[in-house]
């Protein structure tokens, strides 16, 4: 299958010598959700934020449709949406006035922001409070609005950091329900959580990262298989762990 | 024991190494403010202590007379008077040989004489009513650059004048209200190569309106135009927005212009009301002056209002300055990780535009010590704060080159924003007060995650 995204060797340091991500290599392929799931502080926004060229790597590329983040990052932006964990919008403007202001972004063509605008709007389903102004969204609400934002364009690739962080359960539900049904329809997405149900519940294949590292690559069924696990939380203790020895071991 | 620890706690909260900071700033902005004072303050009471005297009559009366000026009573614990000194530094004897009282005065490097005209003291023997000439060379118009000994030295003339009057034709203190017309003072004030028939204080009184409440409107200014910018940033940078726009397909570049073009579109605004606003002003208080249009006739004649080249040249300082503000507030912006430190960054601001706010409402800059005015010099709202009096009075050099520097630091500061803009650092940089895990010491940490 057609590969969206290709990471190959991702370094990113912060300071000299202390690397936030290290070596990170992954593919995602056309219509497919990758999730990349570790503790916190283990290097996973920053890998996000490096693929959606906000911040450049040390080392290692990865290439977004054919793009490499290193030497076309605007051609990279045109393939990419990305929704930042806990972002908000706009509060002055309304969800329409937000809507119509990134699809004016993402397109020069006023029709085609149009018709952008209209499936955010019908993505979003705020139904008339896309009128009011965000400022007076609840927490939920503005998350729809920013999804809605994030896939209306139909990115080859939506990167979502902690897309359902802060939420309830019915309005996380909807918004995994969301994820999978783009993804049905080709739109490619790389998530991060730390929330292992939802990951098994809506990921193709998971990537679990700690300190910087990839440890592993896999579905959640080969990943459980492998470890003996009966879930995602369980493969993932299991891998932090081993890593943990490991480095242990190799430390002394 | 449950309040003590609220306390605690409350006093911990507020206690923190951005107060120290702001403490720490204030202490600093005192003893500068002081320090330059000082100074000036120093040569505001030499200058008022010495008697700067032209005597062309150059008569016995006239010599008595200047030498009263010189006595120094020396009295006892109690207050009578004891001994009579003479200090003969308080006068300093001049000769005026042409009615270039700029030249005149510049050549003997003061900025006021008294002029005891020929016939002085025959006119005063005889009883006549006798005039002396005032000439205050003026070259600013703030409070403490326009203070001279001549008033006291006017009045020591008067009281002499008046006791050699009454002694001669026998009066006594009830022909007090004649005695009080026998020495009429003729004013006269010099600006640039202008000069009018007015006293300086009268010159100083019309002025004060600019010297108190244009200072303000800038600070002010000064102040909203950074709060908005600051906020601005930050905001995108606490919500987020931020990292949605770097990574939509839109230049780095393009979101800096766009904001720094919204932002300049906002301080030409601002400028050209901080214009009209102050050019109101000043028509309504020059309006309010009933005294037939004279006050107007005499700021025109000694060149101090405001053309519409004037107010040209101000508004582009401003809007320079405006620039300027935009810009360090971009760089400042782009530090803060939360409300709280948004609202610590505007510290700088206020601190560097405090300090020549203050001290121009009170001191002329340029008669500073050296260091001193180098420093407030190297403050660029200071090129604001005396634009219009450099304009008034004609220091259009200082004017020019306090623009050249402003010109410099803005491109120096877009720079540095440009800079931080393209790189990772409007993302990772900060300001914070991040505890060493050992030492315990706090750090200042502004660059890296």
């Amino acid at each position: 299958m057609e590969k969206v995204l290709e990471v190959t060797g991702l370094s990113k340091m912060y300071k000299k010598g202390i690397y936030a991500a290290k070596e990170v290599s992954f593919d995602v392929k056309k219509g497919e959700i990758f999730a990349l799931i570790g503790p916190n502080g283990a290097g996973k926004t920053t890998t996000i934020r490096v693929i959606a060229t906000l911040l450049t790597a040390n080392e290692g590329d990865a290439i977004v449709n054919g793009h490499s983040i290193l030497n076309e990052a605007e051609k990279v932006r045109e393939n990419i949406t990305y929704l930042p964990d806990e972002a908000g919008a706009y509060k002055t403007m309304t969800g329409k006035q937000y809507l119509e202001f990134m699809a004016s972004i993402y397109t020069a063509d006023k029709e085609k922001a149009k018709e952008f605008v209209k499936s955010g709007i019908e993505i979003a389903e705020l139904g008339e409070r896309i009128n009011d102004k965000i400022g007076t969204y609840s927490r939920g609400m503005t998350r729809k609005l920013l999804l809605s934002r994030a896939v209306m364009s139909r990115p080859a690739l939506a990167i979502l950091d902690e897309p359902t962080s802060g939420l309830d359960i019915l309005n996380a539900l909807e918004i995994r329900r969301m994820i999978k049904r783009f993804a049905s329809e080709g739109m490619s997405f790389l998530l991060s959580s730390h929330n292992m149900l939802e990951i098994e519940f809506v990921s193709d294949k998971v990537g679990i990262i700690a300190k910087g590292h990839i440890l592993e690559v896999g579905t959640s069924a080969e990943l459980k298989e492998k470890y003996s696990a009966s879930n995602l939380e369980e493969v993932f203790e299991k891998v932090v762990k081993e890593a943990n020895l490991h480095e242990e071991l190799s430390e002394n | 024991m449950k309040f003590f620890s609220l306390l605690k706690k409350e006093i911990r909260e507020l206690l923190t190494p951005t107060a120290f900071i702001g403490m720490i700033c204030t202490l600093i902005l005192f003893v500068v403010i002081g320090e330059a004072f000082g100074g000036i303050m120093e040569e505001v009471v030499d200058e008022a202590s010495t008697y700067v005297i032209c005597d062309q009559d150059k008569s016995d009366f006239s010599t008595q007379l200047i030498k009263t000026l010189t006595i120094i009573p020396e009295s006892t614990e109690s207050g009578k008077i004891e001994d009579i000194k003479y200090d003969i530094d308080r006068v300093k004897l001049i000769d005026i040989e042409s009615d270039d009282y700029q030249a005149e005065l510049k050549k003997h490097d003061v900025s006021s004489v008294l002029i005891i005209p020929k016939g002085f003291g025959d006119k005063a023997q005889k009883g006549e009513e006798v005039e002396i000439h005032n000439i205050t060379l003026m070259s600013s118009g703030s409070m403490l650059s326009n203070i001279s000994a001549n008033d006291a030295a006017i009045e020591t003339f008067k009281a002499q004048v008046k006791s050699l009057f009454y002694v001669n034709n026998g009066l006594s203190t009830d022909n007090i209200v004649k005695g009080e017309t026998i020495v009429q003072v003729k004013d006269t004030t010099v600006i640039k190569d202008k000069s009018a028939d007015i006293s300086s204080s009268v010159v100083s009184s019309l002025l004060s309106t600019q010297s108190l409440f244009v200072p303000i409107v800038i600070f002010v200014l000064i102040i909203y135009c950074s709060q908005l910018i600051i906020g601005a940033i930050s905001t995108e940078k606490i919500d987020k927005t931020f990292e949605t726009l770097l990574s939509a397909p839109v230049t780095r570049i393009s979101i800096l212009s766009s904001k720094m073009l919204a932002a300049a579109t906002i301080a030409a605004l601002n400028a050209v009301v901080y214009m009209i606003g102050f050019s109101r002003m000043m028509n309504g208080i020059m309006g309010s002056v009933d005294d037939g249009g004279a006050s107007s006739k005499v700021l025109e004649e000694l060149g101090l209002t405001l053309t519409t080249s004037s107010y040209f040249l101000l508004g582009l300082q401003m809007f320079l300055t405006i620039l300027i503000t935009l810009a360090v507030s971009l760089i400042l912006g782009a530090l803060a990780k939360d409300a709280k430190s948004a609202q610590t960054l505007m510290m700088p601001i206020t601190f560097l535009s405090m300090v020549p706010y203050m001290l121009t409402m009170f001191v002329d800059i340029r008669t500073l010590p050296i260091i001193v005015r180098l420093v407030v010099y190297a403050i660029p709202f200071t090129h604001t704060f005396i634009a219009s009096e450099n304009i008034l009075f004609g220091h259009m050099n200082v004017y020019w080159a306090g623009f050249a520097y402003q010109l410099v630091l803005l491109v120096i500061c877009l720079t540095v924003a440009v800079k931080i803009f393209t790189s990772d650092k409007i993302l990772t940089m900060t300001l914070s007060f991040d505890k060493k895990s050992k030492a315990g010491k706090k750090k200042l940490k502004l660059f890296g995650k």
